[in-house]
């Protein structure tokens, strides 16, 4: 066993302690940290969409200023939640007055804060929790705004006038002038035709707003034009029935309260919350992680067998050490490279989330831990996990073993490959429904059974099936680690690697 | 110990049809150097490799330092396979205390003992070297250092001389003595018959998987009869006619002299063949008694089958022992 470990430790240490590794730690919280500068940067920076309505009803340019208002107001509460996540502590926080107290982001609590003060207010209100060297609340920039557009557009008579007038500034050939008298490129144009309404009034078809951009990518301006516009027709059918226009507006906030349960918990705990969809989707993230490191793994165990194979070390080993320690080794050492990055994350998350203090980071961690590190099911992930592993990694030794490079190894790669990736189009299947029949037939193929029973483990799946799929399983890898390991020792060390039909001969008992 | 560390009996290795060592039988006496001699593909790694059970023989039995496999004995045996090589990326004094303690070494002692040999060999300033940044020179010193570091008692080597320059070679043969000075029993496969006839205390030849002969130099050349290098103008014929004389071999011919090799009978006295040459008035310019060299021995023993039987020089020496 001693000799295992040397060898373990030994591929080990190769690989995490290489420089491309300690580079990428290194390098993975800068350009994490870089990223998200960068995303707030380029927020801040965003440019102030400057947007003209020509609007021959007169009617609907003030519905679309109060829709661009309202999503600011909108994004300025959200930013306030943000806010106070960062730099003020959780229970704190919670004692705020109402308004101000982290809270759904919505048209009512808005409208609350306006009237407790706005966030000046907020901001006196919070000032004495605040953590030391918190920046004052900034609201973020308006994303749109209204311009008059050029004085030709007053006199236009209609909407092709209007598109005639607008179109080189839409075209960036000459710029628009803005409120406060600077320059800025025309970003969209709006323009509403006399006897714009809801479709079909009279029986006849209604014209059409007209949506002019040269941007075709955001279309957050379009979204919020075509919602106001929306809004505003919905709103006069309101009246038109005899409901006061407010009376739409309060319809429309309705929300209604709606909880989801599960019936294998007592009464007072059968409420679904956030640690049990978290919970539920432990075994697809513990699945793609499982794909993932086999990929990565399996390139390791690839390459540095070949190494051993064309650098002729392995027959040192071999008179060291028996064929299965030297596999054995090798599993294990690469086994621990595969789960080194993703403990480190895990790890390297958990203190962020600690030392950063960001409560908003505790409420999914928190739950994530719980249902690592509480759930029941825990163990049967790391067991079906190694299954799958030792299974898979056999299986890229055996390939190493019976090639002298890479390119001798790519004619087997391809195959295997698509066995390891080929029950991925199925997962969904399974994940939505654990115990149907893709689930149950994944469950009796031994190289899937570690991922179907994973992504079932939560859902009950009948005993026996499991049971049985895993004493299947198990099987298979003994013969399989026995027939693999056959072809690794005797082709292990001959000089030059055997042609696909030879390596059949290979696995049996006498070819070394 | 045991007085015979190495003992095969009757091993046979069968790879499906092809038979790579048919029915050998040896034996290695504890603190002597056995040089293992044979033509390329004659199956002296596989017959290697099986006394290390890397590979298993398909009949017969072998014993090593006491044991039935190899396994249970590793730290006591060295072993320098044919086709070598290092991790690339591993230091030179890492590379030798990792093969070190794989065979049984505590890391501290197998560090120690990896440092001291680099400056022992002179290469103590490339201990911290990555093997790639090693010469070839250099990285087989490395490789023969990895194989003596756990100090094994038994030295198993395979073709250690190939690769290396004149220079190393020398090293590599004080080595081997000292070795053996040092009590260790030392096996080593070669081509080469200088370092066999220089080193061995006893030799096996084989040949297609076949014992040719197993013995010391001397027994072999008293297999061989005695040679006469003979320069005369006279004809073969003569000297045929002569008592005692085996055979007249004509080697070259330059104008009226011919250079002849005269085998004598394992009787036979050299100068009494002088005599009676000199009183049957035979002209002779040159007359030269000569032992068969190991090259010689080795060429016709495992050259062409049908030049040289297998089994009657190999019966012949072990009945001389």
């Amino acid at each position: 066993m001693k000799q295992v470990l040397l060898i373990a430790w030994r591929e080990y240490k190769q690989y995490v302690f290489s420089r491309g590794f300690l580079i990428f730690l290194v390098m993975f919280p800068v350009g994490l940290a870089a990223l998200t500068a960068a995303l707030g940067l380029a927020e801040r920076n965003k440019p102030v969409r400057a947007f003209v309505i020509y609007d021959q009803t007169d009617q609907y340019a003030d519905e679309i200023d109060r829709e661009v208002e309202r999503r600011h107001a909108l994004s300025t509460l959200n930013a306030w939640n943000l806010y106070l996540a960062a730099y003020a502590p959780a229970d704190a926080a919670e004692a705020l007055p109402e308004p101000f107290a982290p809270d759904g982001v919505s048209d009512a609590r808005v409208k609350a804060i306006e009237d407790a003060g706005g966030y000046e207010a907020g901001e006196a209100a919070v000032a004495d929790i605040l953590r030391p060297g918190a920046p004052p609340f900034e609201a973020p920039r308006a994303q749109f705004e209204r311009v008059a557009g050029p004085p030709a557009l007053q006199d236009a008579t209609s909407l092709e006038e209007a598109e005639e007038i607008l179109r080189p500034y839409l075209l960036e050939e000459r710029k628009i002038v803005r409120p406060d008298g600077s320059a800025a490129p025309l970003f969209a144009a709006v323009l509403i035709p006399e006897g714009f309404g809801p479709p079909q009034q009279n029986g006849e078809e209604a014209p059409s707003a007209q949506f002019w951009s040269r941007n075709l990518t955001d279309t957050a301006l379009e979204d919020l034009v075509g919602n106001a516009l929306d809004a505003a027709l919905k709103r006069e059918a309101a009246e038109a029935l005899g409901l006061p226009r407010a009376a739409l507006d309060d319809v429309a906030a309705i929300s209604a309260p709606f909880d989801a349960y599960r019936p294998d918990r007592e009464a007072e705990e059968a409420q679904l919350d956030m640690s049990d969809r978290i919970e539920t989707l432990m075994p697809a993230a513990l699945t793609y992680m499982l794909l993932v490191i086999i990929f990565g793994v399996g390139n390791l165990l690839l390459t540095n067998t070949i190494e051993e194979r064309s650098n002729k070390i392995v027959e040192i080993l071999l008179s060291s050490v028996t064929a299965g320690q030297l596999m054995m080794g090798k599993l294990i050492g690469i086994a621990a490279v595969g789960l080194t990055m993703p403990a480190i994350f895990l790890v390297g998350g958990l203190a962020g989330s600690a030392t950063l203090g960001a409560d908003a980071g505790e409420s999914v961690m928190g739950p994530v831990i719980a249902s690592l590190f509480t759930s029941p099911l825990l163990l049967i992930y790391l067991f079906y996990f190694f299954c799958a592993y030792a299974i898979f990694a056999m299986i890229f030794l055996a390939i190493g073993a019976v090639s002298n490079s890479l390119q001798d190894a790519q004619s087997y790669m391809g195959p295997v490959m698509l066995l390891v990736f080929a029950p991925l189009p199925f997962m969904m299947m399974v994940f939505q429904n654990p115990n149907g029949f893709i689930a149950s037939l994944l469950t009796w193929i031994p190289i899937y059974t570690p991922y179907a029973v994973m992504m079932r483990a939560a859902a009950d799946p009948p005993l026996w099936e499991i049971i049985g799929a895993t004493a299947l399983m198990l099987a298979f890898a003994i013969v399989l680690v026995r027939f693999l390991g056959r072809i690794f020792r005797n082709a292990i060390l001959q000089s030059s690697p055997p042609k696909a039909r030879e390596v059949w001969r290979l696995a049996r008992k006498d070819a070394a | 110990m045991t007085d015979l560390p190495v003992q095969l009996e009757n091993v046979t290795k069968r790879y499906g049809t092809f038979t790579a060592v048919d029915d050998l039988s040896f034996s290695v006496k504890q603190g002597e150097i056995y040089g293992f001699l044979g033509p390329n593909g004659a199956g002296k790694t596989t017959t290697l490799r099986m006394l290390l059970d890397i590979v298993q023989p398909s009949e017969g039995r072998v014993s090593i330092l006491g044991s039935n496999s190899a396994i249970s004995v590793r730290r006591r045996i060295g072993y320098l396979p044919e086709e070598r090589g290092l991790y690339r990326k591993m230091k030179a004094v890492d590379s030798i205390a990792y093969f070190a303690r794989l065979r049984g070494l505590s890391g501290g002692k197998a560090k120690k003992r990896a440092y001291a040999l680099l400056e022992e060999f002179g290469l103590g300033a490339f201990a911290r070297s990555k093997c790639e940044a090693l010469s070839k020179g250099m990285a087989q010193k490395v490789q023969l250092l990895a194989t003596i570091a756990h100090e094994p008692e038994l030295l198993i080597l395979d073709e250690p001389f190939s690769g290396l320059d004149p220079i190393n070679q020398q090293t590599l043969e004080q080595l081997i003595a000292d070795q053996r000075a040092g009590g260790r029993t030392i096996i080593f496969s070669t081509h080469v018959m200088q370092h066999a006839e220089r080193l061995c205390d006893r030799f096996l030849i084989i040949a297609k998987g076949q014992k040719r002969f197993e013995g010391t130099l001397a027994e072999a050349r008293a297999g061989f009869g005695r040679h006469i290098h003979v320069r005369s103008s006279a004809p073969a014929s003569a000297f045929e006619s002569l008592p005692g004389v085996l055979s007249v071999r004509l080697e070259r011919s330059a104008g009226d002299e011919h250079d002849y090799d005269v085998e004598l009978a394992d009787n036979a006295d050299p100068q009494d063949f002088l005599r009676q040459a000199m009183a049957a008035g035979l002209p002779m310019t040159r007359f030269e008694q000569a032992g068969a060299t190991l090259h010689d021995i080795f060429v016709a023993l495992a050259g062409d089958e049908e030049e040289a039987p297998p089994a009657q020089p190999a019966r012949r020496a072990e009945a001389a022992e």
